[in-house]
């Protein structure tokens, strides 16, 4: 071999009942590099990584590192062999200190019992293999492993204090807590599932540059991403994977976005999108002075006003937890305000059922699809006439006529493209991909013609030919009249689909802009509260209709 | 030599499993239950024989199996309907008994002729079973209380409600005995065949009904989507304590009813103990029948079919009341494990050799 190859992943098959996730995948990693990993949901992407990290098993294919062969059963052989990997999901607990977090798991014995420090206990006792092995099990010492974390932050620029409870950290600081577990068990490899997906624009780069130092000390990465924008900007070299096959590998800065979307989806992706306008009509969700509490009864949201009208998109951006979900809810009607009034459609809604809000035209697309937009063990059938079953089309002799509800869900999936449904009375709405399932929900959700449509990150962890497809769906229904209040974490989303844009901090609008002026470094710096200690502009001062109450709010 | 056992969730239950798992693990609890009885020296054939199929086989048996289907299949909807919305309804037993107890009181005070009185006694004894029911859904709707603990303490109040009526309010004047006096024959149920009575018909329309209810109606739908998911229930206008209500109110009734057939049907008074807890066998019929109401009644067969036949081998064979229930208690526990056995795969790999011992600990 000419050149030294790191990782090198030789023709892997994975095959689970039905699917071929991986169909002999290669992937070679250099030394030093950021690798990125790109493909739509369900390409094979995490059944790579998983074989990668243990967690599968491969039917086919070998596995070299630095040359060699590596048999790997469980993450733990992965670790050993040097490979670490972050996942989506954290798995931090929250009650303890960062040090304990990243120790979790490991043996290690306290300071009197360990071979290199100063103690009273004589070297002979305290080398001995049984007093070692009860002083692993029975004590536990932070105070070496902590000055080692504390080290190991320091030196790649992560910002961390050793000793703090990982329910004081932000986002971002818990992530590089995760990566910092990996580092500590001397990982060559690290592989970062997403990691871009929780975090703001800000905190992205801050990762960015943490990455960048890694590699410097010749860390190898493995980026997971369906973003080509990252893939641009921190990227080496790209494998790319489609329907479980390889689509080719590129060095990032030799081919452009469109190239990369082309290899990943099998066709040309329209990024442009073409925006009409529109007419506003009447108002058709007003919020006044809304204040709401978040499930532990702390308050989310301080005082929001909202006005969306026919035919507008309203785009709300902010970090997560800024008040966005539960300003979602009050506006679906989940969520009963703990004072102010809601107004939907012309007809005052404060305090009424969720009944009277889907009656009254309000659709809703919830953050969290598996959670609260569908019944994952029950049919596509089941899901897509969640919200039209009551319509009297379905009479039936008894009350619900089956076969009408069959042959509804049949057009939505056809109307919207909705992939992998066999039979939409058997296919389970849980058995369907994330971007498929979303198409789903907004089928069901859209195909009522609402008056408002509440969207909480509707292309959230959704592939890229998916993403476009949803959008000009917004878009279209838009232009039928109904009103949009879009959540997005994607500055972009915001900025192509909505006419106005709001940013949300700490439950107010801090900041209000339009696409056209949209200035992203400060909606960047709103949305993290740095524009209120020398806020010039207030939105009260420019919007009649939105006055986010940021004057009571200053600190 | 290293074993291995692996056990992974199965993404899909292959049809001969779904079918033949049931089978497979009665015949699996028949071969330990085989053991117990050779250790009484009784014959297994000969046990089982009578157990299944001379029960089967003789016409008392068989109405036998039938009787005992009709409480059993009532509770059982008692508790399949709230499991149908993610919910358990472990007081079967009580609302049973509190039926039971009101509908016995009717026909005991209330002078009509007996096609007004029997349905008036039905529909009291479902009222009382169907309040019971309704206080831990409500809780659990409006509180979030957890409705298995509720509704099982309140089994414990109505079966002492039970036994304080039989020894106080309610005794009938004749003895000394914990019962209430005879019921008047206008307050019997007509009897079909071999005191196979009407109760039956009553069991076998409810079963339809609520067929019809899960499968063909709006509450249905909403009852099933609210089960698997309620949040998103809630999402589209459903209302959880409507549903919660509806499914326990129901339920309750039914079990009512079944308390009120057994006492009027068959027993003719109430006694405290009157029954060997149908209220409580519900529960594995419920879950061994979830996929349907259908279902529900073939699992109550089967159960009655337990009940009789054990008791005919205590009978002829002179098997201990002991285990007969240690038998049908195998049975119960076998068809429920063999439900773990439809969802995961277990894989046991055995190595030889392979594996050395922990080379550390040879040294020093």
């Amino acid at each position: 071999m000419a050149e030294p190859v790191f990782l090198e992943m030789a023709g892997i098959r994975k095959e689970f009942p039905g699917v071929v996730a991986n169909d002999r995948v290669d992937l070679r990693v250099e030394r030093g590099e950021i690798h990125g990993l790109l493909g739509e949901n369900g390409a094979g992407k995490s059944t790579l990584m998983k074989i990668l990290y243990g967690l599968y098993t491969p039917d086919e294919g070998e596995i070299y590192l630095d040359g060699d062969r590596l048999d790997l059963d469980s993450p733990q052989d992965a670790i050993d062999a040097g490979i670490g990997m972050v996942h989506q999901h954290f798995q931090l607990i929250p009650r303890l200190t960062v040090a304990e977090n990243v120790v979790l798991g490991e043996r290690e014995p306290a300071t009197p019992f360990r071979p290199d420090a100063e103690s009273p206990i004589p070297e002979a006792v305290r080398s001995n293999r049984v007093v070692q092995s009860v002083a692993e099990r029975f004590s536990l010492g932070l105070d070496a492993p902590t000055r080692r974390i504390q080290r190991l932050a320091d030196r790649y620029g992560f910002d961390l204090d050793a000793g703090a409870k990982i329910s004081e950290l932000d986002v971002g600081q818990r992530q590089r807590v995760e990566i910092l577990k990996a580092l500590y068990r001397d990982v060559d490899l690290l592989i970062l599932d997403e990691p871009t997906a929780v975090l703001t624009p800000t905190e992205a780069e801050r990762l960015f540059d943490s990455l960048d130092r890694l590699t410097d000390e010749g860390l190898s990465i493995i980026f997971i991403t369906h973003k080509l924008d990252e893939v641009e900007s921190i990227v080496d070299r790209v494998t790319i994977l489609r329907e479980g096959k390889n689509a080719g590998t590129a060095v990032v800065s030799e081919v452009t976005q469109a190239d990369l979307a082309e290899m990943m989806v099998g066709r040309e992706v329209l990024f442009q999108i073409e925006k009409e306008g529109v007419d506003l009509g009447e108002p058709v969700l007003q919020l006044q002075n809304v204040h709401a509490d978040d499930d532990r009864g702390i308050e989310a949201l301080s005082g929001v006003d909202l006005t969306v009208r026919a035919g507008e998109v309203v785009g709300i951006a902010g970090v997560s937890g800024n008040g966005q979900n539960e300003l979602a809810e009050v506006a679906a009607g989940i969520r009963q305000p703990t004072t102010g009034s809601v107004r939907v459609d012309g007809t005052d809604l404060t305090g009424a059922a969720p009944r009277q809000f889907v009656d009254s035209g309000v659709s809703f697309v919830p953050e969290d699809r598996l959670e609260y937009g569908c019944a994952a063990d029950l049919s596509v059938m089941h899901n897509a006439t969640l919200k039209e079953f009551r319509d009297q089309r379905f009479d039936g002799p008894l009350g619900l006529d089956y076969d009408e509800l069959e042959a509804y869900a049949e057009t939505l999936v056809e109307e919207f493209d909705v992939r992998g449904v066999e039979d939409v009375t058997e296919t389970k709405a849980g058995d369907l991909s994330g971007g498929n399932l979303q198409k789903l929900i907004l089928a069901r959700e859209l195909d009522r013609n609402p008056a408002l449509l509440v969207a909480n990150q509707p292309t959230r962890g959704v592939d890229v030919g998916a993403i476009e497809f949803i959008r000009e769906a917004l878009l279209d229904q838009r232009m039928n009249g109904t009103g949009i209040v879009l959540f997005s974490e994607d500055l972009d989303e915001i900025t192509d689909l909505s006419d106005r844009i709001l940013v949300i901090y700490e439950g107010e609008f801090v900041y209000e802009t339009t696409p056209e002026e949209a200035d992203r470094d400060r909606i960047g710096l709103e949305m993290t509260g740095g524009g209120r200690a020398g806020g010039d502009q207030r939105p009260s001062d420019r919007h009649a209709d939105v006055t986010a109450a940021a004057s009571e709010g200053e600190r | 030599m290293n074993v291995e056992v692996d056990l992974t969730a199965r993404e899909s239950t292959p049809r001969w499993l779904a079918y033949g798992a049931p089978v497979f693990t009665v015949l699996a609890a028949l071969a330990v239950s085989a053991l117990v009885l050779l250790v009484v020296d009784v014959s297994p054939v000969d046990a089982y024989s009578m157990m299944f199929y001379q029960t089967i086989t003789t016409q008392i048996g068989a109405a036998q199996t039938l009787i005992t289907t009709v409480p059993l299949v009532l509770a059982g909807l008692a508790v399949y309907l709230p499991l149908k919305a993610g919910l358990f309804n472990i007081g079967a037993e009580g609302q049973l008994v509190i039926g039971a107890l009101a509908g016995t009181w009717v026909g005991l005070n209330v002078s009509l002729p007996g096609y007004a009185l029997v349905p008036l006694m039905f529909v009291v004894a479902g009222l009382a079973g169907g309040f019971l029911a309704a206080i831990p859904a409500w809780l659990r709707a409006r509180y979030d209380v957890n409705e298995i603990i509720t509704s099982l303490l309140l089994s414990f109040v109505a079966l002492e409600i039970l036994s304080y009526v039989v020894r106080g309010p309610m005794r009938g004047s004749s003895g000394n005995f914990p019962q209430t006096a005879q019921l008047p024959a206008a307050a019997r149920i007509p009897e079909l065949f071999m005191r196979v009575h009407v109760g039956l018909f009553v069991a076998l329309l409810v079963v339809a009904a609520v067929s019809l209810l899960m499968r063909r109606s709006r509450l249905g739908f909403e009852i099933t989507f609210m089960g698997s998911n309620d949040a998103a229930a809630v999402q589209a206008g459903m209302s959880r304590i409507k549903v919660y209500l509806l499914v326990f109110v129901l339920g309750g009734a039914f079990a009512g009813m079944g308390g009120i057939s057994e006492i009027a049907g068959v027993q003719g008074r109430l006694r405290a103990g009157f029954e060997p807890g149908y209220g409580f066998t519900a529960i594995p019929i419920a879950l061994l029948g979830r996929n349907s109401a259908v279902q529900v009644l073939l699992a109550s067969l089967f159960f009655a079919l337990l009940f009789t036949g054990g008791t005919n081998m205590e009978i002829f064979l002179g098997i201990p009341a002991a285990l007969v229930e240690v038998i049908q208690a195998l049975i119960i526990l076998f068809l429920i494990t063999g439900e773990f056995f439809k969802r995961y795969r277990i894989d046991v790999s055995v190595e030889r050799g392979s594996v050395t011992p922990d080379t550390a600990g040879g040294d020093a």
